[in-house]
């Protein structure tokens, strides 16, 4: 495949397939699996900008759409304000989130990244369960304010509103990833993974960069968990829990670390298989086995992800 | 005469009980090449690591470049203020290509903007004569001399006021080192001033001014380098080194 093809051509086909899904497939069930694999598209590949392109081994991303979901419910369940502003404040608390975890992670390495990032996300749950009278506890919160566009309410036309809100928020957030990677800031951060050493006397500050890219993986999948907690009218802890984490590391691994559209391809895929195992006898539990296993297999085969098969199976049309 | 641009001041470097730089001093002048020989594991490339902060700066002693105390600083500055160096071993960003390493460089060290660094870093690459059709591959399919090219061309395009080489010429061709002995000279001619760490004596004694040896961790002669290669330390050094 030429380049051309594979970054603008292919992704600018998915997208109009997507647009015009809601006129196929008008049940709303499954127009909520798109929403939801379009939530968690949003957040494997905006975990993948620290993970895949910078190296930052960050375990505590769900961190930052748990900070979302947190703080579009209460800005509008609890002080009342519009779910579009709530939707948008999840992103900002998010970052400011990513910027006190960034500061003690940029100086550590490999597993203490890990160690203090999980840390962190587990911290984040604690306080979330602590304070029970702002955030419902084990309870979590319900009937949070669900979206309008002036007289018109989204939980009409079976979820249509919702499916094209979820679809733009992919596209921009997608759109965003692009610039950052494209750009020499986002070439410096594949450096410091690759090369500290030389990064740093290129004039990369090493520390610097890592923080950066924290706070920005966190921008998206914050605006992803206001929309996740505005679209479900719910919030509760579970989205700080293991299961969710390690789904979405699943669609990073799966769909290629360092990749933008690998993850994305991986999240709508993996968002359907789980859902259609769920439906077979039997496989309701052993479904995350059977992603595990696929995980592994991926790795085994393919370190590069699905991109990189197809780029194996359609070789490049250049010399 | 001027003040040296660069000066080592009693610098040390110690990891655990090994003292891989001991007390070090010597100062380097405005415009020149200077030269550092020493046998494997004398401390060259410590020496060069420390004054560059990579990782960090030395155990004790001082570091002044341009007048400035910048022993405590960390890399990316002492890079961006214009003391910028090679590595030993191949050193590349594996998924960049050459074009995109180059310009990064001019982006962060030179402070330009997109535009001035991409014009810039054509100009780099065509300084150190790097293959046009090869600057847009990815670089971990470059040659050892095109890495070699590259990773000159990356320290070159933010016009540092000193170039810290360390083995350029080790795994080259003779045909290639003859190729950069003249970009050296060239860079030279510029106004940049060099350090240069070589194995290769031939190179070290074409292109140096004045030449340090080094044994293990310590200075065992400076001077003019037909004095230098003459004196009977040096030669128990290498051959005792060597052999
Ligand atoms: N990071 C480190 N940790 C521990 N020991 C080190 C480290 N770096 C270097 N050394 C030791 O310090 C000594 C000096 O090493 P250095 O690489 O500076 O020598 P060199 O003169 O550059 O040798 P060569 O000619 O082989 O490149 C060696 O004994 C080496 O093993
Ligand atoms: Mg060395």
């Amino acid at each position: 495949m030429t380049p051309t093809v594979k970054n603008v051509a292919l992704p600018l086909i998915c997208l109009a397939l997507l647009l015009v899904v809601p006129a196929v497939v008008s049940d709303s069930y499954t127009r909520h699996l798109f929403i939801i694999a379009f939530i968690y598209a949003i957040i494997a590949s905006n975990w993948n900008l620290s993970l895949g392109h910078c190296g930052v081994f960050n375990f505590g991303h769900l961190t930052f759409f748990g900070v979302g979901v947190y703080t579009a419910a209460i800005a509008a369940k609890t002080l009342g304000v519009s779910p579009w502003i709530s939707i948008l404040s999840g992103g900002v608390t998010a970052a400011l989130a990513a910027f006190i975890i960034a500061a003690p992670v940029a100086r550590l390495k490999g597993i203490y990244v890990v160690l203090v990032t999980f840390a962190f996300s587990q911290l984040a749950m604690q306080l979330v369960l602590s304070q029970s009278q702002i955030t419902g506890g084990a309870e979590g919160m319900v009937r949070i304010p669900y979206l309008k566009l002036g007289d018109y309410s989204f939980i009409r036309d079976y979820k249509l509103g919702y499916y094209y809100a979820g679809l733009a928020l992919l596209s921009v957030s997608t759109l965003f990833l692009i610039a950052v990677t494209r750009s020499p800031f986002g070439k410096s951060l594949t450096a410091v993974r690759d090369a500290e050493d030389y990064a740093a006397s290129r004039g990369i500050s090493v520390s610097r960069q890592r923080i950066l890219v924290l706070i920005l993986s966190a921008i998206f999948t914050g605006f992803a968990g206001g929309f996740y907690a505005i679209y479900l009218r719910v919030a509760s802890p579970e989205v700080f829990g293991f299961g969710t984490l390690s789904l979405a590391l699943s669609m990073v691994l799966i769909g290629g670390t360092g990749t933008t559209f690998g993850p994305i391809v991986a999240a709508l895929a993996l968002t359907f298989a789980t859902e259609s195992l769920a439906g077979i006898r039997g496989f309701e539990e052993a479904r995350f086995i059977v992603i595990a296993v696929a995980m592994i297999l991926v790795l085994r085969v393919a370190p590069g992800g699905v991109l990189g098969i197809l780029d194996r199976l359609l070789p490049s049309a250049r010399q | 005469m001027s003040s040296p641009i660069l000066q080592a001041v009693g610098v040390s470097k110690t990891f655990g009980a090994l003292k891989a730089v001991n007390e070090v001093s010597f100062s380097v002048n405005r415009g020149e090449i200077f030269g550092i020989a020493g046998p494997n594991g004398s401390g060259k490339s410590t020496l060069f690591n420390l004054m560059t902060g990579i990782p960090f700066g030395p155990s004790s002693g001082q570091v002044h470049f341009e007048g400035t105390q910048i022993d405590h600083w960390p890399a990316h500055r002492i890079a961006r203020s214009g003391l910028c160096r090679t590595f030993q071993k191949d050193a590349e960003f594996p998924e960049l290509s050459a074009l995109e390493t180059v310009q990064i460089s001019a982006a962060y060290n030179g402070r330009l903007s997109r535009k001035g660094a991409a014009s810039e870093a054509d100009k780099a690459l065509d300084l150190v004569e790097m293959d046009a059709a090869r600057r847009t591959m990815k670089s971990h399919g470059l040659s050892v001399y095109e890495k070699k090219q590259l990773m000159i061309a990356s320290a070159l395009v933010s016009k540092p006021s000193v170039l810290m080489l360390d083995e350029p010429a080790s795994g080259l061709t003779k045909p290639e080192i003859s190729n950069l002995d003249a970009l050296l000279i060239n860079v030279n001619k510029s106004g940049i001033t060099v350090l240069l760490i070589e194995h290769v004596l031939s190179l070290l004694l074409s292109v140096s001014q004045r030449l340090m040896v080094l044994n293990q961790g310590a200075v065992l002669a400076e001077g003019a380098p037909a004095e230098v290669v003459k004196d009977a330390s040096v030669i128990e050094a290498y051959l005792g080194g060597r052999g």
